[in-house]
C-alpha cells in the first residue's frame, strides 16, 4: 500500500528524472548514439534508498512522460526507452538482490547501462532490424559507450547518495527519509 | 585493490584476448576484382590474414595480367600478334607459356575434329557483335580457307610457333582465359593458400574448400532467364578442385530479322554454330574447360556429349530448344533452381 | 572524487574491466567482419557481375543489358558517372555510400555494402 509520502517522493523523483533527461536533450552531441542517460542516475539512487517498486515507478513514469512531450508516445522510439528502462532497472534490482554490499553505485550503474542497452538492442532486432550483422556491428561500440557513461553516471549517483544520506539540511529538497517497506 | 582482485581481473582480460585472437586467425574468405584480358577476373582466396590474402591475390593479378599481354590477340605488342605478323613468313621464338597454351589448343582442335580451332581469326575478325555487323558470306568463303588447325606448326625445342600460310591469324580467345585461371591458381598456391576460386568472367577454376569445409558453389547461368526474375541462375554445383567453364549464345551477340548470331562460329562453315544455348564443361584444368565448352557447343548435343564422355570430362548442355543434356553421374551433383 | 573511487567494490571494478575487455576484443572481431562487407557489388541482369573493394578508387565500365554504364569509386563512395539511359535517374543518385543505385532499363544494380544474389550462397557464377 503506497503511503502518501511514497507517492510524494516519487514524484519528486519523476520531476528531477524528466529534468534530467530534457536537460540531455538540449546537449548537443557531435555523436548521435552517445545517450548520457542522465536520467539513470535517478533510477538508481532511486533503487538503492527507496527500493525496487519506488525504482521501476519512476523509471516508467519518466519514459512514458518524456515520450508523450516528445510526441513519440508508444512510437519506436517509445518502445525501445520503455524496454531497456525495465531491462536496465530490473537488473540492477537483481543485482541488489544478491547481495546489498556485493556491487557499489558504480557497478550497478553499469548493470542499468549494459541490460539496458542489451534491452534495446534485442528489441530493436526483433521489432525492427531483422539483420543480426548489424546489430551485432554496433554492440561492441554500445557496448564501450555504455561503461564510461555507466561509470561516470554511478559516480555521480555515489555522490548523490552520499550527500543525502547525511543527515541534515536539503531534507526538502530531497526527501530522504530511509527506504519505505513494501 | 588487493592482490585476489587484481590477479583475477589480470586472468579475466588475458581470457578475452585469447578468445578474441581465436577470431582474428580464423579462416576467411577475401575477394578482389579487377580488369584483365578485357574482362573482370574476381580472385577468392582463403587466408587467415588479410594481408596475406589480399598480397596472393595482387600476386595472381599479375600472373594474369603478364600472361594476357603475351596472347592479347588485340595487341601488337603481344607474342600472338608477333606470330600472326610473320604467318608464312618464320616461326616465331614465344614464352613457355604461350607455347604451352598454343599446343593444348591444337590439342583440343585435334580431339575435336576441328570443332574448337585457334586459327579462326580472320574469319571472327569479320564478325562485330558489338555493332552487329553480320559477316559477308564471300569473306567467309575466303576467310575459312586460312582456318586449320593443323597448318599450325610448334616445335617444342626452339619454342617457337609457325602459321604456315600468309594470313592465317591465331585467336586465343577460346583458351587463353582458361588458361590463366589455371596459371593464377598455381600463383596462388605458390603463395601457400590452401583454397580459393579464381574466376576469369566465366572460366573458373576453383581448389581447396571454403572456410566452412563446403565445397565451392559456382552457379552456372540459365541461357535464358525468366524475363525479370532476379535469378539468372540455372543450376548450382560444389566443386573442390576442378575447373568449369560455359560458353553461351548469349554472351556476345545480336539479333538481325529474328535470327541469333552469336559469337561462337562454327570453324567448318563460319557462322555461329546451331545446336545449343549453352555448353558447360567441368574437368581438371581451365584451359580444358575452356576449349572444350566451345568444342562441345559447335559440336552440337549428341555429337558433344560423346566427346565429354570420350575425354572423361562432365558436361551439361542445354541445346536450341532448352533440353538438358548431361553427362551420366552429374545430375545428382547438380542443385537445379526452382525458376527454369 | 577519490573516495568514490575507493568505495568500489571488487565486483564494480572486475565488472569494469570485464565490459571494457569485451567492447575492445568485440571492436576488433566485428572489424575483421567489417573489412570484408566493404565491397561494391554490381549486379547485372539480377546476378551479381563483379565485386570491387570500396577502399581503392577505381573507375570502370560495365556492359548493361543494353548499353554501357560507367561506375566510379572514389573515397569511399560509389556514383553511376555515366549512363544512356533517358532519365539519368542513376547518375542524378550521385555519390552513395551505403545502400543501391539502380539502372532499371539497363538492368544495372550498383550495391555498397550488402549481399548480393539476395542471400544465395554463391561464391562464383560461370556462364
Amino acid at each position: 500500500m503506497m503511503l502518501l509520502q511514497d507517492k510524494y517522493r516519487i514524484a519528486v523523483l519523476a520531476a528531477y528524472a524528466l529534468a534530467l533527461h530534457g536537460f540531455e536533450g538540449l546537449l548537443p552531441m557531435p555523436i548521435p548514439w552517445l545517450r548520457l542517460g542522465l536520467a539513470n542516475i535517478i533510477t538508481l539512487v532511486a533503487l538503492m534508498l527507496y527500493g525496487f517498486r519506488t525504482a521501476i515507478t519512476v523509471t516508467l513514469i519518466r519514459v512514458i512522460i518524456a515520450s508523450i512531450f516528445t510526441g513519440t508516445f508508444l512510437g519506436p522510439a517509445f518502445i525501445l526507452s520503455f524496454g531497456g528502462g525495465v531491462a536496465g532497472t530490473a537488473a540492477m534490482g537483481l543485482a541488489l538482490l544478491i547481495g546489498r554490499n556485493v556491487f557499489g553505485p558504480v557497478g550497478l550503474s553499469l548493470i542499468g547501462a549494459l541490460f539496458h542497452n542489451a534491452g534495446q538492442l534485442v528489441l530493436a532486432y526483433f521489432l525492427f532490424i531483422q539483420r543480426i550483422e548489424a546489430v551485432l556491428i554496433i554492440s561492441p561500440v554500445l557496448i564501450l559507450i555504455g561503461t564510461l557513461t555507466g561509470v561516470t553516471n554511478g559516480v555521480i549517483s555515489d555522490l548523490l547518495i552520499k550527500n543525502l544520506t547525511r543527515p541534515d539540511e536539503d531534507a526538502a529538497v530531497f526527501p530522504t527519509t530511509g527506504p519505505s517497506t513494501e | 585493490m588487493n592482490f585476489r582482485t587484481t590477479y583475477s581481473a589480470f586472468l579475466a582480460v588475458l581470457g578475452l584476448c585469447l578468445i578474441s585472437s581465436c577470431f582474428m586467425h580464423r579462416e576467411a574468405t577475401y575477394k578482389k576484382t579487377k580488369e584483365l584480358m578485357d574482362t573482370f577476373v574476381t580472385v577468392t582466396v582463403v587466408s587467415d590474414s588479410a594481408e596475406k590474402g589480399n598480397e596472393a591475390i595482387e600476386k595472381a593479378f599479375a600472373t594474369i595480367g603478364k600472361f594476357g599481354a603475351l596472347v592479347n590477340f588485340f595487341s601488337d605488342e603481344s607474342e600472338v600478334s608477333n606470330i600472326n605478323r610473320n604467318a608464312g613468313v618464320m616461326p616465331v621464338k614465344v614464352s613457355p607459356e604461350t607455347l604451352e597454351v598454343i599446343d593444348k589448343a591444337v590439342f583440343v582442335a585435334a580431339k575435336s575434329g576441328g570443332a574448337f580451332d585457334p586459327t579462326i581469326g580472320p574469319v571472327m575478325k569479320l564478325w562485330d557483335f558489338h555493332n552487329n555487323i553480320k559477316a559477308s558470306a564471300d569473306d567467309i568463303k575466303k576467310g575459312l580457307r586460312l582456318v586449320d588447325y593443323r597448318n599450325i606448326i610448334i616445335d617444342r625445342e626452339k619454342s617457337t610457333v609457325f602459321l604456315r600460310h600468309k594470313g592465317m591469324m591465331l585467336d586465343p580467345g577460346g583458351i587463353a582465359k582458361g588458361y590463366a585461371a589455371d596459371l593464377a591458381v598455381k600463383t596462388l598456391k605458390e603463395q601457400g593458400i590452401r583454397a580459393g576460386v579464381v574466376a576469369a568472367a566465366g572460366d573458373i577454376r576453383t581448389f581447396g574448400a571454403r572456410p566452412d569445409g563446403k565445397p565451392w558453389n559456382i552457379g552456372i547461368k540459365n541461357p535464358r532467364p525468366v524475363k525479370g526474375s532476379t535469378n539468372d541462375i540455372l543450376a548450382v554445383i560444389g566443386l573442390g578442385d576442378k575447373a568449369i567453364s560455359t560458353s553461351g549464345d548469349y554472351e556476345r551477340f545480336f539479333i538481325e530479322d529474328g535470327q541469333r548470331y552469336h559469337h561462337i562460329l562454327d570453324p567448318k562453315t563460319g557462322y555461329p554454330a546451331g545446336g545449343c544455348r549453352s555448353v558447360t564443361i567441368i574437368t581438371g584444368r581451365g584451359v580444358f574447360t575452356d576449349a572444350f565448352s566451345t568444342a562441345v557447343f559447335v559440336l552440337g548435343p549428341e555429337k558433344g556429349l560423346k566427346l565429354a564422355q570420350d575425354e572423361e570430362m562432365e558436361a551439361l548442355i542445354v541445346d536450341v530448344n532448352g533440353k538438358i543434356f548431361m553427362t551420366p553421374g552429374l545430375k545428382e551433383k547438380l542443385k537445379f533452381e526452382k525458376n527454369d | 572524487m577519490k573516495k568514490t573511487i575507493r568505495d568500489t567494490t571488487v565486483a564494480d571494478r572486475l565488472l569494469f574491466v570485464l565490459l571494457i575487455a569485451a567492447a575492445v576484443a568485440g571492436l576488433f572481431i566485428s572489424r575483421e567482419a567489417m573489412s570484408q562487407s566493404n565491397d561494391v557489388i554490381v549486379e547485372i541482369n539480377g546476378s551479381p557481375a563483379y565485386t570491387f573493394p570500396l577502399t581503392t578508387d577505381r573507375t570502370f565500365t560495365v556492359q548493361g543489358a543494353l548499353w554501357e554504364t560507367v561506375i566510379e569509386i572514389k573515397g569511399r563512395k560509389v556514383r553511376i558517372k555515366e549512363a544512356h539511359c533517358p532519365n539519368r535517374i542513376c547518375v542524378r543518385e550521385g555519390w552513395v555510400s551505403k545502400g543501391a543505385i539502380i539502372c532499371l532499363p539497363n538492368r544495372v544494380v550498383v550495391v555498397v555494402g550488402g549481399t548480393g544474389r539476395s542471400g544465395k550462397d554463391i561464391d562464383a557464377v560461370t556462364g
